[in-house]
C-alpha cells in the first residue's frame, strides 16, 4: 500500500488525461474543466494507473444524447435508441454499447462524479467549511443533488445495478466515488483509516441515496437531514471505536509491562 | 496431435487426390479454375488448420468441409457445445436488438455471412418480427456454400410466411459481395462461427465495412481463447481435440472435418488480436470490444462504422 493519497492524485491525473465526459462537458455552458486535476497533470504522471476511458467517442456521443431521455423514458433501450437517432446515429447503432442499459447508468454515474470535481473548487471556497467532516458533507450533498433530474428513475436503475454482472462495475464507481469526495475535501490521512474512511462514506452515500428515491419533502430537506444524521453517527461511532481501541492498546501494553517488571520473559 | 505425417494422412483421406507434393499443389491450375470466384490474393499462403496452403486452396477445403457436415451440421453443434451454442445465438441476436426502431417499423436491412443454415438469420427475424413488432426487418443469408445454403432454405420452409417473405439466400464469397449488394446499404453485418474459415480476412473486413451504412454495425461471433482460466482451458483443450473428433466420426462419420475445426478455432487470432484487425479496417470500437462468453470459448466482437 503506496501512498493511497497519491495514487489517488495519480487516477484524478488519469481521469483527466483521458476527460470521458470532462471533454464533452467542457462545451456545455453550465460547468467547467476540471481545474482541479489539470492543475496536477503538470506536475505527476502515473504509470501505475493508465488510462482506461469508459467511454469513446461513438458511445459517448450515443450516451450523452440518451441521457436527455432519461427523465422520460427511464434508463431504458428505448432511451438509448432515442438518443442514437438525436446524434444521427441509425437505429441499430445502440446495439454497440457492451452493456446495453447499463451502460446508460454508467454514464450518469460517471458524468455525475467528474461534474462534482468541476464543483468542488467553486463549492469548498465557502469559508464556513473548515473541517474536512464539513467538507465531505458538503460534496456528498452536492453528489446527492446531482439525481434530483432523474431520481423518480433511480430505483429501476438501482434494479439494474444490483444485477450480478453489473454489481462489479456498481461498486467500482461507488468506491470511486467515495474516494474523490474524500480526496476533494483535502484528506490526506495514509494509515488504514484510509480504508474505513471509504467504506463509511460509501454505505452512508448509498443509503442516503436509497432514502432520497423515496424523499417527497421540498427540495429534499429530509434527504438532507438524513444524510447528517449519518455522517454524524459515522463520526461518534468512529470516535467511540478509536477511544476503545486507544484504551484497549494502553491496557494491554501496560499489562505487559507489568508482567515484564515481574520477570515474565515476554 | 501435430505430427504432420498424421496431418498428411489427414488430408489425403480428405481429398483422394492431393497425395501431390505441395510444391505442386501452390502451381496447379486447375485447382484455381475450379474455385467458384478466384481472389486476387488466390495464390497467397493462408492456413488450413495446422498445414499451410494457399487461399484458393483453403476456399476448396473449406468447401469440402461443409458441404460434408452441412446434413448433420445442426445436430453436431448441439453434441459439440453440449447445447451450448443456442445461448450464445441467442444473446448474440437480442444484445443487437434488430427492429428495435424509433419510429416503429423504420426499415432495417441485415445481412448474415456464412449463415448459411439460418440459424442466426432465423432468430434475427424472430426477434425484430415478434419481439419487437417490426415486419420490415429483411434479412440476407449469405453463404459460400451451396450445400449450406440448401439445408438453411430447406429449414426456412418451416418458417411463418411473414417471416420468409422477408428472408433472401444469396451464393457469395464474403471477400468479394457482389455489387447487388450496393456500398454504405446495410444496417447489420453479421457473421457467427464463420470468419475463421475465411481465406483472407481483412479482405472480408473491408467489404463488410463498404456494404455496411455509416453508423452500421459489424458483429462477430467466433470461437475463441480461454487463456484467462488456464484450468477451464485445460479441459477445453483435451474436449475439443478428443472428443469433438471423436463424436464428428461417430455421429457425422467424418473425422477430418471435424479435426479441421478444432485446429481452425486454435490458429485463430486472440480476442484482442482480432478487435485490432476490426480496427484496421475502419470499424470504431467501443469499450474493450468484445465479450467473452463461457469464458472466452466463444466471443463477439463489434465494431461501427463511423458517421
Amino acid at each position: 500500500m503506496a501512498s493511497p493519497c497519491i495514487s489517488r492524485a495519480a487516477r484524478c491525473l488519469a481521469s483527466t488525461a483521458r476527460g470521458p465526459i470532462a471533454r464533452k462537458t467542457a462545451t456545455a455552458p453550465a460547468s467547467s474543466p476540471s481545474s482541479l486535476c489539470r492543475r496536477q497533470q503538470q506536475h505527476y504522471h502515473s504509470y501505475d494507473h493508465p488510462s482506461t476511458p469508459p467511454f469513446g467517442p461513438v458511445d459517448r456521443e450515443i450516451l450523452a444524447a440518451a441521457y436527455k431521455h432519461v427523465p422520460e423514458h427511464g434508463f431504458s433501450l428505448r432511451a438509448i435508441g432515442l438518443g442514437a437517432r438525436d446524434a444521427g446515429y441509425p437505429d441499430i447503432s445502440s446495439g454497440i454499447l457492451p452493456d446495453g442499459q447499463f451502460s446508460l447508468i454508467h454514464y450518469h454515474l460517471v458524468a455525475q462524479r467528474e461534474r462534482l470535481a468541476d464543483r468542488s473548487r467553486e463549492l469548498l471556497e465557502d469559508d464556513s467549511l473548515t473541517s474536512v467532516g464539513d467538507k465531505v458533507a458538503a460534496l456528498t450533498w452536492e453528489r446527492l443533488v446531482g439525481n434530483r433530474d432523474i431520481i423518480h428513475r433511480w430505483q429501476e436503475a438501482l434494479a439494474i445495478m444490483a444485477q450480478p454482472s453489473y454489481l462489479p462495475k456498481s461498486l467500482a464507481e461507488l468506491a470511486a466515488l467515495s474516494d474523490d469526495i474524500w480526496f476533494l475535501a483535502g484528506d490526506k490521512a495514509v494509515d488504514p483509516s484510509w480504508y474505513t474512511k471509504r467504506a463509511a462514506l460509501s454505505m452512508v452515500y448509498s443509503s442516503s441515496e436509497l432514502f432520497m428515491t423515496n424523499d417527497r419533502s421540498p427540495s429534499f430537506l429530509e434527504t438532507r437531514q438524513f444524510l447528517h444524521r449519518r455522517l454524524g453517527e459515522v463520526q461518534s461511532v468512529g470516535g467511540t471505536v478509536g477511544a476503545v481501541g486507544q484504551w484497549v492498546g494502553f491496557t494491554l501494553n501496560a499489562s505487559v509491562n507489568v508482567l515484564r517488571s515481574k520477570g515474565v520473559p515476554i | 496431435m501435430s505430427a504432420p505425417s498424421l496431418l498428411r494422412t489427414r488430408a489425403g483421406l480428405l481429398r483422394p487426390t492431393a497425395f501431390i507434393s505441395h510444391t505442386n499443389r501452390l502451381f496447379s491450375t486447375t485447382r484455381q479454375s475450379r474455385a467458384s470466384d478466384p481472389t486476387p490474393t488466390a495464390n497467397r499462403a493462408t492456413h488450413f488448420g495446422y498445414e499451410t496452403v494457399t487461399e484458393s486452396v483453403k476456399q476448396e477445403r473449406v468447401a469440402e468441409v461443409f458441404t460434408s457436415v452441412a446434413e448433420s451440421y445442426d445436430k453436431m453443434n448441439d453434441l459439440m457445445s453440449l447445447g451450448v451454442h443456442r445461448l450464445w445465438k441467442d444473446h448474440f441476436v437480442s444484445s443487437l436488438n434488430p427492429g428495435a426502431t424509433n419510429p416503429i417499423g423504420t426499415p432495417q436491412r441485415i445481412l448474415d455471412v456464412a449463415g448459411g443454415t439460418g440459424d442466426i438469420a432465423f432468430r434475427m427475424l424472430q426477434h425484430a418480427h415478434v419481439n419487437n413488432g417490426n415486419p420490415n426487418v429483411h434479412v440476407t443469408i449469405s453463404d459460400i456454400n451451396p450445400a449450406m445454403l440448401a439445408v438453411g432454405k430447406q429449414r426456412s420452409l418451416s418458417l411463418p410466411a411473414s417471416h420468409q417473405s422477408s428472408l433472401s439466400f444469396l451464393e457469395a464469397n464474403a471477400e468479394v459481395l457482389p455489387k447487388t449488394i450496393a456500398d454504405n446499404s446495410l444496417d447489420l453485418y453479421t457473421v457467427c462461427f464463420g470468419i475463421r474459415n475465411f481465406s483472407n480476412m481483412p479482405a472480408a473486413l473491408k467489404e463488410a465495412y463498404r456494404v455496411l451504412k455509416p453508423g452500421g454495425i459489424f458483429a462477430c461471433m467466433e470461437f475463441s481463447k480461454v487463456d484467462k482460466y488456464p484450468i477451464f482451458n485445460a479441459i477445453y483443450k483435451q474436449w475439443s481435440f478428443s472428443a469433438i473428433p471423436l463424436i464428428g466420426q461417430l455421429v457425422a462419420g467424418d473425422r477430418d472435418s471435424y479435426q479441421y475445426l478444432v485446429e481452425s478455432i486454435e490458429r485463430f487470432p486472440s480476442q484482442t488480436e482480432f478487435r485490432d484487425m476490426i480496427a484496421e479496417a475502419g470499424f470504431n470500437i467501443v469499450g474493450k470490444g468484445y465479450e467473452d462468453l463461457t469464458g472466452g470459448v466463444a466471443a463477439i466482437h463489434k465494431g461501427i462504422k463511423p458517421l
